[in-house]
Order: C-alpha cells, then structure tokens, then sequence
C-alpha cells in the first residue's frame, strides 16, 4: 500500500487508496498491454451474447468462432513483426495462392503422381521463407518502402500461382492435416490450441530474445536503432523471411482444411488480417503491440462476424461493419507523433 | 541541348512504337479478345481456352483481358487493347458486374469493334442504343437457381419439407441475382421449405466455408444448403465434413466444375448446372466476327435476340457419368452456323 508522495495538506489519490490486490491486478493487466483487446472482447461477447438471447454463448458456436479464428491468427501473427518493425508485408495474398497451388500439385491427388505426404510442411515454409527473404531484401537493400515492395511481390506470387495452377481446383487426397485441422481435444478445436500455442512461443522470442529487442527498437525509432549498433538490414530481411514462413504454414492449414486447392485462395485474406492486427492493438506506425495482440485482434474480429452471422445482420452491411472496426482501431492506436503528416 | 535531345528521345519512341502496331493491325488480321474475370477461376479459364482454339481454328490472333474482379482494370486494358489493335478487333465480353458494360459498349462503339455480352447487364440498358453491341446472352440464372432448388428439395428426409440455408455469390451479378429469384420461386412453390438465412461468400470457396460453418452453428438442424456456384459449394461440403453432416445434409451449386461431378459421384451434392464457357467464347466471337464481316445485319436483329438466353446443361446424379464422359473428357465440336439454334427465351 503506498503513501501520497505529495506534501502535507494533498490527499491521496484515490487510485493509491485501492486494496493490494486489486492494484496488483490492475498493474498487471496494464503490463500484459491487451487490457483494452480483453476489455473490446468482452463488450463485442455481451452485446451479441444480448443480442442473440444466449444463443452466441452456446457451446457449439465458441467452438465456431475458435476454430475460424485460429488460421487468421497464424496469419495475423506472422503479418505483425514487420509491423512492429515499421514496416509491414503485403505480400500474404500472394504466397498464401502461391503455396495453395503447390499443396495441390505436392500432395496425393487425382491429376499427378505427386504424394509427398507430411514433407509439405517443409516446403511450405520454404516457400514462404523464399518469397519473404525476397520482400526483406527489396525493403532492405533495394530501400523500396515496404508497402510497394511486398504488395508487387504479392500480386507477383498470385500471377505465379494463377499460371500454375491452370485454373484447375485439385481436391486434396491425403488429408492427414485437413484432419489435423479439424479435430476437436476434449470438445476444444485443436487448431485453436495450436494457434494459441504459437502465439505463445512467436511472444516469448520477442519478450526473451534479443531478436525480439531489436524489433522493438526498429519500431521505436529506426535512426536510433542503427545508431545503437543494430544491423538493420539483417533484421529486416530475418523480420520478413520470419513473415514467410509464417504464412507459409497458414496457407498450408487453410488450404487442407478446405480440402481443395484453389488459386483464389489468398484474395479473400489481407483485409481481415490487416484488421485483426490493427484491431488487436499493434500500431501500423511501429514499435507496439506482440503476438498476443496479433491474435487476440483475429479473435475478436472473428467474433465480430460470427456474432453479425448470428444476429442476422444484413450481409449488404457487414463488410462495412468491419471497415468502420478498422478505422477506429487505427485511429485508436496510431502514434500520431510518428506521422509528420496524415497522408 | 544534349540533355534535351535525349528527354525527347524516349517519347519519340515510344510514339513511333505506339503507331506502328495500329498500322500494321489495321491493315492486318482480326483479334479475338475475350474479356473475363480472372484465369483462376476454372469458369472463366475456360473462356479463354475456347477462344484459343477458335483462333488456332481461324488463324486469327487471340488476346485475354483479366479484370481481377476489378472493374477499373477492365476499363483500362481494354483501353490498351483497343489503341494494339487500332479497333480491327471483336470481343466477347463477361463484364466483373453488370454496370461495368455501359463503359464498355461506349468505348467498343467509339472503337467500331463488333462485341458479344455475356451474363451481366442492368435490365434498363438496351442492347439496341448500340449498334456495335450485337448480342447481350445469358443463361438463364433464375431456372439454374430454380432446378438446383428442387433438386434440392427432393433430397429431404420428407422431399419438399424442410429448412435451408443458402450462399450467395457477388451481389451484384446477374447471376447471383437470377439464381436467387429461381431458388425464392421454388420455395414459394413449396411453402414445406424454409429458408433459415443466407450469406454472400462473392463466388469463393474460404469465404464460403466460413460463412457455412457460421450458418451451421447458428441452424445445426438443415436439411440442405443452397449455392449459387460449384466454387461456394466445395467450401459449403468441407464445413458439412467438419460437422459430421456432409452426406446427409446436401449441397447445390451451378457452373459445372470437374470437382463438383467427382462431389455429385460421391454423394455430397446433388446437382449443377453446366456452362460451357468454352463454347460460350466461341460463340460470341463468331457472331461478333459475323457481324463485322457483314455476314449478320446487327441493325435488323428483333429485341428478342439482340438480348437472349440459352440453356445449360442440368446434371445430376442420374446422368453425371454420361455427361463426364461427353463434355468433360474432351471438347465436343460445336456447331455455330445457327447463332439462333439454342435460343431459350428474350432476357431484360
């Protein structure tokens, strides 16, 4: 319990004269920096769990909004590292087609004699891994902005996957991880927990390691970073390839749970992903927000749309709903000092 | 000076190259253009492959303009095309939405191109206030939406008695709009069916089997899901096959993709409706290439077939072996001397 710091005659402010532990918790709260995610979590879950007469908190429909928002968390958290950065990677559309085409060609299906089984996983994020050391050295070497370097290479990566894929839709024969995908661990989606495992270690590597320090401090303030004996271009190019890799596996999830391979598949991705990153807390201008943000944002987004589902919206307004939650993330979390100016 | 001699260069060329090709087509061979949504999208693929052949056919080259699914792009390729060909050009065209084609004829008119539409136009835009746009034809969207609907029906546990949810492609086409009308006649039809709630998963099968899981929580006891395409209903079956429910709860669609006719064959869908896209492209640049020949007097066509349909191919479990091995196995020849052979009704 503390004292007023003041001098005699000031009384003590109210926040000091709370009990222990309810200080503690609050201070812990505001350290875990997702206070207000949890906070917008719990009103978006109130208003539909009202909205929808309990029906939104039925057992079968948290299974729902888990399970759908596990693979755009993967996704979210492999988009957030070059945001923090300062940076951010476009190119998810692309590489997301990309290895969908490949999944199609690689895995057991009725158009080749290709079977390469559980091998995929390490093709994907080679794949992925390739396709962002190649945005990372655009940005880095070639100092294009990241913005215009990642979003070329993502509609270079479509147009690949496109001619690949030859307009064919390959049904998935082997569907091993299509069955990995869907599979319930005691009544909870398994991809969910998986998702919120990943979250758990992609945080730990940026609390813990010095590979998560550095990140933060390009975010922070890049000529200061540099300054500090930092190898930007090194990191940047690690921050995109780490990107790749990243979307890699959740391409990989995604087009085995559809069970068929599609070369539409990654158009349908960016937007929501680039709003559950806002959403979750990461500021696009850099150097805040982590994995936890990355994915609780995908978690509430997802239960934004289920919950709009659920009551009926008229789907006519639901993609604006979601544009409306983007600008006010944005505007939420942006640093304004940052910017110079509003473009 | 020098620095100015070469900052005019580069202009100089690029106007000496812009002209030459315009010079050369004009006096040159016809291009066949088709215009369509995207190459990933096995439908749309398939304009394009018709439109190959017919060129290797006729010895004529062939261009493809994809939009992306993005009208402005649309606009400003054809714009290019038109300056590649200097107009000496015939295009069969699938507008992104129905709006797109009131740019498009404007522009095809100013060009002197010949051109056939495919699928979207506003119903209060006629076909007759340009002289180069020779045909708008479509299938007809409301009786796809209506025989997938009562095939549909018929799979109930008591047939024509029962509860849907269905999954609508992008609002503003003609062929959402149409197959959506044909599905709300059957169901006025069969006051047995209830329609519990609809979502637009825009023709794509992630968005469909996210907003069919979503339905799914919020209706678990559905006796059948309604798809405006094959794309959507191939989303639709993977939520079925997480819910334990494909098989039992079935699925419909339209467009006639290789991969529905294997989900027909395996019990998970009942029916679609084939579009050859193929021959829809060769169609269309035939007639359009008629008419720029003057082998077809476009000025003395009646409304009712400057504006048309044309039926599609219904498949279901009872003929889809038969029809795999006559469309899909291989491209059946087609005969175009009878532009008016397939005629099924006057579109608005």
């Amino acid at each position: 319990m503390t004292t007023a710091t003041a001098g005699p005659g000031r009384l003590t402010p109210f926040r000091e004269r709370l009990p222990g532990p309810v200080l503690a918790t609050g201070a812990w709260f505001q350290r875990t920096g997702i206070a207000a995610q949890l906070l917008t979590l719990a009103i978006v879950v109130g208003i539909f769990a009202m909205g929808t007469g309990g029906k939104y908190l039925a057992w079968s429909n948290v299974q729902v909004i888990l399970s759908l928002s596990a693979i755009p968390a993967i996704f979210a958290v492999g988009l957030h590292p070059t945001i923090v950065a300062g940076g951010i990677d476009l190119s998810l559309q692309g590489v997301a087609s990309l290895i969908a085409v490949f999944v199609g060609f690689l895995l057991r299906n009725q158009f080749n004699s290709h079977d390469l089984g559980l091998w995929i996983i390490l093709v994907a994020m080679l794949i992925g891994a390739i396709a962002g050391a190649v945005n990372g050295l655009l940005n880095a070497a070639l100092r294009i902005p990241s913005f215009i370097a990642s979003l070329g290479m993502g509609w270079i990566l479509y147009g690949l996957a496109v001619f690949m894929g030859k307009a064919v839709n390959v049904p998935l024969l082997d569907t091993r991880i299509g069955n990995f995908a869907s599979a319930n661990v005691v009544g909870i989606p398994l991809i969910a927990v998986v998702a919120a495992g990943f979250t758990a270690a992609v945080q730990l590597v940026e609390d813990r390691t010095r590979l998560g320090r550095y990140m933060y401090a390009i975010g922070g303030d890049e000529v200061i970073a540099r300054q500090a004996g930092i190898n930007l271009g090194v990191m940047k190019v690690a921050l995109f390839t780490a990107a790749g890799i990243i979307y890699g596996l959740a391409s990989l999830l995604l087009t085995c749970r559809l069970g068929i391979s599609t070369s539409r598949m990654g158009l349908t991705l960016l937007f929501p992903t680039v709003t559950a990153v806002a959403v979750g807390g990461v500021a696009l201008t850099g150097g805040i927000g982590g994995a936890k943000n990355a994915a609780l944002g995908a978690l509430i987004v997802t239960a934004l749309n289920d919950g709009l589902v659920l009551m009926h919206v008229s789907p006519y307004i639901q993609q604006a709903v979601n544009g409306v939650v983007l600008i006010v993330a944005v505007a939420l979390t942006i640093d304004r000092r940052k910017l110079g100016f509003i473009k | 000076m020098r620095r100015f001699a070469w900052s005019m260069l580069l202009p100089a060329l690029g106007l000496i190259l812009s002209v030459t090709p315009r010079l050369a087509d004009a006096a040159g061979k016809t291009t066949l253009v088709v215009m369509i949504r995207g190459l990933d999208n096995p439908y749309h693929a398939n304009y394009a492959v018709g439109a190959k052949e017919l060129g290797k056919k006729l010895g004529l080259p062939v261009d493809v303009l994809t939009s992306e699914a993005n009208s402005q792009k649309q606009f400003a390729d054809l714009k290019a095309e038109i300056a590649k060909t200097g107009g000496n050009m015939v295009v069969s065209c699938d507008p992104n939405e129905a709006p797109d084609v009131v740019p498009i004829a404007k522009m095809l008119e100013a060009a002197g191109a010949y051109w056939v539409n495919w699928w979207n136009k506003p119903p209060d835009v006629k076909v007759a206030s340009y002289p180069h746009w020779v045909s708008h034809v479509q299938f007809d969207a409301v009786g796809q939406g209506y025989y997938n609907a009562k095939e549909l029906f018929k799979t109930f546990k008591t047939p024509n008695q029962g509860k849907i949810i269905a999954i609508q492609g992008m609002l503003a086409n003609n062929a959402a709009i149409g197959r959506f009308q044909g599905l709300q006649k059957a169901l006025k039809e069969n006051p047995g069916v209830q329609l519990l709630q609809w979502e637009s998963a825009e023709w794509d099968t992630t968005k469909a089997y996210n907003a069919t899981k979503a339905l799914l929580a919020a209706h678990p006891d559905v006796d059948g899901v309604w798809c405006a395409n094959d794309n959507m209903a191939m989303g639709a079956i993977q939520a079925l096959k997480e819910a334990g429910l494909a098989g039992k709860v079935l699925v419909t669609g339209t467009d006639g993709n290789p991969e529905a006719f294997d989900a027909i064959k395996a019990g998970y869908m009942v029916s679609t409706e084939f579009q050859d896209s193929r021959y829809q492209a060769q169609f269309g640049l035939t007639m359009a290439l008629a008419a720029k020949e003057g082998k077809l007097d476009v000025k003395s066509l009646p409304s009712k077939y400057r504006s048309w349909m044309i039926p599609g191919v219904k498949v279901n479990r009872d003929n889809v072996d038969k029809f795999v091995d006559e469309y899909i196995k291989s491209m059946p020849k087609y005969d175009l001397s009878n532009f008016f052979a397939n005629w099924a009704g006057e579109a608005p």
